[in-house]
């Protein structure tokens, strides 16, 4: 797996979050590749992939005015419902490891710290409902894998709409039906 | 009965749930930890190349990559029959001390820092990184941030990437450093002992100078008489690299020290029908059951149980605290869970001191960092010291070096039955006649949370803390009770 590196200018990070070879935790790398190449001639936009939440995934935040994050979800929803929110639209959430901290608490932290973070309203994560995270496999299951176009169009969307990025108060209405493949 | 459900345990890779059952009086009768199990692995793997192996098991886990990267890498030396030259093994080495310092650093200032520094008892919201901060001050937090943030830019610089490292191969690392190189690591290293030794301070300003936690560490809620397992050097010092698995008894005495290839020959599995984990066990002295002393097969693999298993430390400033924990704790071996924290924070200064002694030795820029295999793969056996516990990685190959097996030990998995046992040790002791409140029960995961458990891989998953439920139930089955947090 490759990475974009960092371009001068950049203002747009992506990260697609999660683990590649375990069946829909891939869903985020997933939609990312399929990311870089429409996103080739946008000098202002950076993509990543990464496994680390929490710390970490606040420290790749650093530098970006705005941010997207693309990870799988296990909310109870149907497999393959699409979700965007904030960052703090979910009294639990955070992208990542339950290892060190809370996206919002390393949010805070980065932010005490003087560091240059993308605000709560120009950080929007993108989320599919996944069905599998359990079993070690190269792929997402169908319902998910029949999102991820309505992912990589969300996600293209919501860079289109800059410095709007759609709703602030949270998710938006899916473009289609939920979880319909 | 009456049942209580911590589901699932908070702060910690992977999801998991501890079911607390009562008895009539209210008291606690059993305690069981249930998780999830990752399927099919060995599956996955089988058909592969081996060589495949250490970028594919670093995947497994999204905490430790590295030390599944390493003990991949060592298995495929043996594998492949192959001896990787000086500079090679010191390379490794110390990108794995930066690692463990990395490492431990996250784990005692965001996950177990936050039952000491910020208070086993106060509201739950605040025990967090956030709460720490509150505590402690953002020049610290600024301090951690940095540590974490100059390791893993070492670890790319050696390791290829932040994330998932690609440089391992049987018998040697793909790339070596050059002198430049060598001097930033040097430099960092002696800043990272600094911050390492201020930690400690930290921990005696915080903890040991407060009456009520050093109560709780050395109380007999946190505490097991177990066997401890570890790696160790030649002169059986901590070694988390390499060295022969040493294994001492509950009152200190060597049970056995072994090649890791060997490891079959000494420690067995149990299978318990009510949990997908398997129970590791010392073959010597065999299965009794959930149970503590000489007698019984249970072992540690931990921090604590590391230092328990060696004579010291060697490094000069780590062997100070080692000397200074166990005069601290009333002599060695030390069996209270809790010590684990501290003795963690005597790895982080060993894993810098050390960092520090292999970026300055005149091999470590040598241009001879990989022997090339000629022989036949056959099975290789490769092991580490995980900053959770001894790592085994096992892999069978055909001639052509494609895999037909793969058995792998992970570090919490030697913690799983101590992690049963003090789970419900605490909870008999804190839960009396079903009182039972959000501090009690912080005070049962705290039990769980010494070992630093990692039960999940990369499972990023949203919403990654999921919502806490607590069901107090009669011995009818009834909801007595229901508590709800982060709901």
């Amino acid at each position: 797996m490759t990475e974009t590196t960092g371009k001068p200018g950049s203002t747009i990070l992506i990260v697609g979050l999660g683990n590649p070879i375990l069946t829909d935790d891939g869903v985020g790398p997933l939609v990312v590749e399929q990311l870089r190449p429409l996103l080739a001639d946008r000098d202002d936009v950076v993509i990543k992939i990464d496994t680390h939440g929490g710390l970490r995934l606040m420290e790749r935040l650093m530098g970006y005015r705005r941010a997207i994050i693309v990870d799988a979800m296990v909310s109870g929803a149907e497999p393959g419902t699409l979700f965007e929110v904030g960052p703090n639209d979910f009294p639990t959430a955070h992208s990542g490891s339950t290892h060190d901290a809370t996206l919002p608490g390393a949010l805070y932290v980065g932010r005490k710290l003087g560091g240059v973070l993308p605000a709560d309203e120009d950080l929007r994560l993108v989320a599919v409902e996944a069905n599998d995270i359990y079993t070690f496999g190269e792929g997402c299951t169908e319902a998910v894998l029949a999102t991820v176009p309505r992912a990589v169009d969300l996600v293209l969307r919501l860079i289109q709409q800059a410095p709007g990025w759609g709703d602030p108060a949270g998710r938006l209405p899916d473009p289609e039906p939920s979880g319909q493949t | 009965m009456t049942r209580i459900s911590i589901d699932p345990i908070t702060r910690l890779e992977g999801h998991g749930k501890i079911d607390i059952f009562l008895n009539d009086a209210g008291d606690v009768e059993n305690c069981f930890l249930q998780i999830p199990e990752l399927r099919g692995f060995e599956q996955f793997c089988v058909g592969r190349p081996a060589e495949e192996m250490p970028n594919l098991t670093s995947r497994i886990c999204g905490v430790c990559p590295e030390a599944h990267h390493i003990a991949g890498t060592k298995a495929l030396d043996d594998l492949f029959h192959v001896d990787p030259p000086p500079t090679a093994k010191k390379l490794r080495e110390m990108f794995y001390n930066i690692f463990y310092a990395t490492d431990h650093t996250t784990h005692f200032y965001a996950l177990g820092g936050p039952d000491f520094i910020v208070g086993p008892d106060a509201p739950r919201l605040e025990r967090n990184i956030v709460g720490v901060i509150g505590k402690v001050g953002m020049e610290i937090a600024g301090k951690v941030l940095k540590m974490r943030r100059e390791g893993h830019d070492l670890i790319k610089m050696i390791g290829g990437r932040a994330v998932n490292p690609n440089w391992g191969l049987p018998g040697g690392v793909s790339k070596g450093i050059n002198e430049e190189q060598r001097d930033i690591i040097v430099a960092k290293g002696k800043e990272a002992i600094e911050f390492a030794k201020f930690s400690l301070q930290a921990f005696a300003d915080i903890v040991l100078a407060n009456e009520t936690y050093v109560g709780l560490i050395t109380g007999g809620g946190y505490t097991h008489e177990t066997y401890n397992m570890g790696t160790v050097d030649e002169n059986n010092h901590v070694n988390f690299y390499d060295g022969k698995i040493r294994v001492t008894s509950p009152s200190g005495k060597e049970l056995c020290k072994y090649d890791a290839r060997d490891y079959k020959e000494h420690v067995a599995e149990r299978v318990e029908e009510w949990s997908y984990l398997k129970f590791p066990y010392l073959k010597a002295v065999g299965w009794k059951g959930f149970v503590d002393g000489e007698d019984s097969g249970v072992y540690k693999a931990s921090p604590l149980s590391r230092l328990n298993a060696a004579d010291g430390m060697a490094t000069p400033l780590a062997q100070e605290h080692y000397e200074k924990m166990y005069e601290t704790l009333g002599g060695k071996p030390v069996h209270h869970t809790l010590a684990t924290h501290w003795a963690r924070l005597v790895e982080l200064l060993y894993a810098t001191e050390r960092w520090v002694q292999l970026a300055e030795d005149p091999e470590i820029t040598g241009t001879e960092y990989r022997v090339l295999p000629t022989e036949k793969p056959t099975v290789g056996t490769g092991c580490v010291e995980a900053p959770r516990g001894t790592l085994t990685h096992q892999y069978w190959t055909d001639d052509r070096g494609i895999l037909t097996k793969v058995n792998l030990i992970v570090g919490t998995t030697n913690n799983n039955a101590p992690i049963h046992m003090s789970v419900k040790k605490a909870a008999q002791t804190v839960i009396k006649k079903g009182v039972v409140n959000d501090g009690l029960l912080n005070m049962v995961e705290m039990a769980f949370r010494a070992y630093d458990p990692c039960f999940g891989c990369a499972t990023h998953t949203l919403p990654g803390q999921m919502p806490l439920e607590v069901v107090l139930r009669d011995p009818e089955g009834q909801v007595m009770r229901t508590f709800k947090q982060n709901l």
